[in-house]
C-alpha cells in the first residue's frame, strides 16, 4: 500500500509520518533557489543550526530565540489544565529547553462560530495566569472567527520570544559519546490524562503535567558541560530519544527501571494498551550532560519541586549508531523505535 | 514480595529453564497464541533472555491480524456508504484492497474510535438520522460486549444500529495449527484474558487429546516465564496437564454469565482467517433473533475474494515463518507502508519484530 496522498491524523502524531510532513514542507522552501540562498546567508550569520532546520524554536541572531506552536487539544479542558494554559506552556517550554528565558508572547486565535464567550474567557484567563506566573508578556495578537464546523471550538497558536541565558548554544549536535541523560520527571502524564478523558476512563489522581519549564530548568544552565535539552511533548520520551540518536548518529542506551514512573499513567497504559514512552508530556524535559557533571546536575534539578523525581535514565553510547536500546526491568534488552503514526488503543 | 526477592525469583526461574532445556538435549517449540503475549515478550525484553534451544512462535491471537482482507473491505464499503463506522482503534490502519479505514476517515468518512462496544448504543441514540455500524472484532474477550450491545439494541429498538460481526474463537484454530506437521509445536501459552471468559475446559483437548503441553499465562513477563518453565517440564516428562500462571485465578468454567449471553446472541459459524483460510466453527455470527441488527443483512454485504498481495501473514500467524523470513518484511512492508495487518497492529508479530528486535 502506498502512503496515503491525503493528510491523516497520523501525520500529526509526532512520529515518523510527522517527520515526513515537515520534510515535505521544507522541500517546498528549498527547491526555490532564492530561499536556498537566503538560508545559506542566514545560517552563516547565525552560525548554528538555523531557522531552516524547521525545529519549533530557532535563534535569530546570537541570543534571541523565537518559537511557535499550534494547539488543537481535545478535550479543551483536561485534568491539570486547559488549552489556554497549554498554549502558553508549549511555546515557552520550547524556548526553555534551549536555555532561553521566555519574555514575550504573541497569540492567534481561530474561533469557531458558536463558542460560548464564557468558555473563551476561561481559556484566556488561564493563559493569562500562566503567562503572569512565568513573567511572560503578551505583546501582540490576532483573532479570526470561522463558520460552524470549520474549526473545533478554538484553535490557539502562540509564538514566544526570549533571551538566551545559557553560556553556549544548547543543541543536539553537541551530543557526545558517554553523555548522561537526565529526565526531569515521570513521562507521559499529559498524554495519559487526555487518553483517559477521551476514552471515558475514570483515572482519579491523574493530572496532566502541563507546566512551565522555566525557571525549573534554569539551574542546569550553570553547568558548563550541559549539551542539550528537549521537552518530551508529542511523541513522548521515546520519540525524543530516537530523534537524538538519529541526529547525533550515536546510539542511546536507557534503563527502564530508572525512568521515573507514575502509577496512574501505568494503569491507563495497561488498560488502553499504550506505551508510556510514547505518551506526550507538557512539563517533562530530557537533558544531556557530560558524565562528570551528571550527578550534580540531577541534584540541582531536584531542587525544583516540579522536578523532584528527576533521574539519570541512560547515556549516549556508540554501540548501535542511530538507535535507542533499553535494558528492561527484568534485565532483558530491546530497541525503542520511533512510532510511525497515530497511537491507537488496542482491542483487548 | 520485595523487588529484590522478585528479581531473585525471576533469575531462579530463568536458570531453571536453561537447565531444563539443557537436560532435554533437543530444541523445543512453543507458541504464544495471543498478540498481547507477543508484545509483552518483546517489550519486556524476555525474548533476549530465553535460551537458544527454545523456539518461540507467535500465534494467531491478534484479532486485527487474523481479520481477513475481505472483511476489512466490507467495513470500507460501509464507510463509503456514509454509515458512521465505529471501531476499536487498531483496526483503523489495516489495509483492505483499497486503503484503510484511516485513509477513508482522512477523506471525510465517518469513522470513529470507541473502546467498548457498549458506546455504540449512545452514538446510535444521539444520531438517529445516521446508520451506525459497530465493527465487532476480537475473540472471546470482546465478543461478550458485542452481545450485550445487541441485546440492548433489541431492548431499546435502536433501529439505526447494526453490527458487522467478525468475532472469532480461539480453540478451533489451535486444533488446526496443532495438526499441522510442518509446525511441530510442543506446547502453547494460552491467553489469560480469553480463558477467564471461556474457562479452561475448552482447551483441555490440547493436553488430553492432542498430547501437547499447555499453560495459561497472564501478560507480565514473570507469568510468561513461569508458563514456559511449566511447558518445558510437561514436554520433558510427557505428562501433559493444563496449568495456569496468572496473578488472578482462572475459573475452570470461565465466566458463566458471559458464556450464556454469547450463546443467546451468537451462533457458531465457519470463519475466514487472514492467510489461514476458512476454519470450521471458528467464528460467531449473529443469531436469528438479532438478525435485523446484522450489518451483513441490512446492507446486503458478502465477503469478496481478496486479491493476492504477496503478504505471507498466514504463514507468520501459523508460525511457519518468522517475520524476517518473509520477502516483504522490512522492504516493501514496514510500519509506515504496511502490506499486511501483522505489521500494522500494535500486537502484530511483524510489527513487534520490527519495533523491538531488528
Amino acid at each position: 500500500m502506498k502512503i496515503s496522498m491525503k493528510i491523516t491524523t497520523g501525520h500529526g502524531s509526532g512520529g515518523r509520518l510527522t517527520q515526513q510532513l515537515t520534510r515535505r514542507i521544507l522541500d517546498c522552501f528549498e527547491t526555490d533557489s532564492r530561499n536556498r540562498a537566503f538560508r545559506n546567508v542566514s545560517q552563516q550569520s547565525v552560525s548554528q543550526r538555523g531557522a531552516f532546520q524547521m525545529e519549533d524554536c530557532a535563534f535569530i541572531g546570537d541570543d534571541t530565540a523565537v518559537s511557535i506552536d499550534g494547539f488543537t487539544v481535545f478535550p479543551h479542558d483536561f485534568p491539570g489544565g486547559d488549552i489556554g494554559k497549554l498554549a502558553v506552556c508549549g511555546s515557552a517550554n520550547d524556548l526553555a529547553v534551549r536555555g532561553v528565558r521566555p519574555l514575550f508572547l504573541t497569540l492567534a486565535l481561530i474561533i469557531e462560530e458558536g463558542l460560548d464567550l464564557a468558555d473563551l474567557d476561561r481559556y484566556m484567563e488561564s493563559a493569562a495566569r500562566t503567562a503572569y506566573e512565568g513573567e511572560i508578556q503578551l505583546v501582540a495578537g490576532d483573532t479570526k472567527v470561522v463558520p460552524h464546523g470549520a474549526a473545533d471550538k478554538l484553535f490557539v497558536t502562540t509564538c514566544a520570544m526570549g533571551k538566551r541565558e545559557s553560556p553556549h548554544v544548547l543543541q543536539t549536535s553537541n551530543l557526545k559519546d558517554g553523555d548522561i541523560l537526565i529526565l526531569s520527571t515521570s513521562p507521559g502524564r499529559h498524554g495519559a490524562a487526555l487518553a483517559a478523558a477521551r476514552f471515558g476512563l475514570d483515572a482519579p489522581g491523574l493530572l496532566s503535567d502541563c507546566a512551565l519549564l522555566w525557571p525549573a530548568l534554569s539551574p542546569l544552565l550553570n553547568f558548563s558541560e550541559l549539551r542539550c535539552m528537549r521537552d518530551c511533548t508529542r511523541g513522548g520520551l521515546g520519540t525524543v530519544l530516537c530523534e537524538w540518536a538519529e541526529a547525533s548518529s550515536l546510539g542511546i542506551e536507557i534503563v527502564e527501571a530508572d525512568i521515573p514512573s507514575n502509577r496512574e499513567v501505568d494503569s491507563v497504559c495497561d488498560i488502553l494498551g499504550l506505551d508510556r514512552l510514547y505518551l506526550a508530556s507538557e512539563g517533562c524535559a530530557l537533558a544531556a550532560v557530560a558524565p562528570e557533571q551528571a550527578e550534580e546536575c540531577a541534584a540541582a534539578l531536584r531542587q525544583s519541586p516540579a522536578c523532584k523525581d528527576a533521574a539519570i535514565i541512560g547515556r549516549v553510547a556508540a554501540v548501535h549508531p542511530g538507535m535507542v536500546g533499553m535494558k528492561t526491568r527484568i534485565g532483558g534488552q530491546r530497541f525503542v523505535d520511533m512510532p510511525t503514526g497515530e497511537i491507537l488503543p488496542r482491542i483487548c | 514480595m520485595t523487588e529484590l526477592s522478585e528479581a531473585r525469583r525471576f533469575e531462579g526461574m530463568r536458570r531453571g529453564l536453561d537447565a531444563l532445556l539443557n537436560s532435554m538435549g533437543r530444541p523445543v517449540t512453543f507458541m504464544e497464541v495471543c498478540g498481547t503475549h507477543t508484545v509483552s515478550i518483546f517489550r519486556s525484553g524476555l525474548r533476549s533472555l530465553l535460551p537458544e534451544e527454545l523456539r518461540l512462535l507467535s500465534g494467531p491471537g491478534c484479532p486485527v491480524c487474523v481479520t481477513d482482507q475481505s472483511e476489512i473491505d466490507m467495513a470500507l464499503t460501509l464507510a463509503e456508504k456514509d454509515c458512521i463506522v465505529l471501531s476499536y482503534g487498531d483496526m483503523l490502519k489495516v489495509p483492505g484492497s483499497s486503503g484503510s479505514l484511516l485513509d477513508l476517515k482522512s477523506r471525510g468518512a465517518r469513522v470513529e474510535v470507541i473502546t467498548s462496544a457498549i458506546q455504540s448504543l449512545e452514538v446510535a441514540r444521539s444520531r438517529p438520522d445516521s446508520q451506525v455500524v459497530f465493527l465487532g472484532v476480537g475473540f472471546e474477550t470482546t465478543a461478550p460486549a458485542t452481545a450485550v450491545t445487541l441485546k440492548r439494541a433489541l431492548l431499546h429498538d435502536l433501529s439505526n444500529l447494526s453490527v458487522l460481526c467478525l468475532h472469532k474463537t480461539i480453540p478451533p484454530i489451535l486444533r488446526t495449527l496443532s495438526s499441522n506437521p510442518a509446525l511441530s509445536i510442543d506446547g502453547f501459552i494460552l491467553p489469560g484474558n480469553v480463558t477467564v471468559v471461556s474457562g479452561l475446559e475448552d482447551y483441555v483437548f490440547l493436553t488430553d487429546e492432542l498430547r501437547k503441553a499447555a499453560a495459561v499465562a497472564g501478560f507480565e513477563p514473570e507469568e510468561i516465564l513461569a508458563a514456559l518453565v511449566d511447558l518445558s517440564r510437561q514436554t520433558e516428562t510427557g505428562r501433559f496437564r493444563l496449568s495456569a500462571y496468572r496473578m488472578r485465578e482462572v475459573p475452570r468454567a470461565g465466566n458463566p454469565a458471559a458464556r450464556k449471553i454469547l450463546s443467546e446472541v451468537f451462533e457458531p459459524c465457519d470463519a475466514r482467517w487472514r492467510g489461514l483460510g476458512l476454519i470450521p466453527a471458528s467464528g460467531y455470527r449473529i443469531g436469528k433473533s438479532y438478525a435485523r441488527f446484522d450489518a451483513l443483512e441490512r446492507f446486503g454485504l458478502a465477503p469478496a475474494p481478496a486479491r493476492e498481495d504477496g503478504c505471507r501473514c498466514g504463514d507468520v500467524l501459523s508460525g511457519l515463518l518468522t517475520p524476517p523470513e518473509c520477502e516483504l518484511y522490512g522492504t516493501a512492508c514496514t510500519p509506515l507502508t504496511p502490506v499486511g495487518p501483522c505489521m500494522v497492529s500494535g500486537e502484530g508479530t511483524c510489527g513487534a519484530w520490527h519495533r523491538y528486535h531488528r
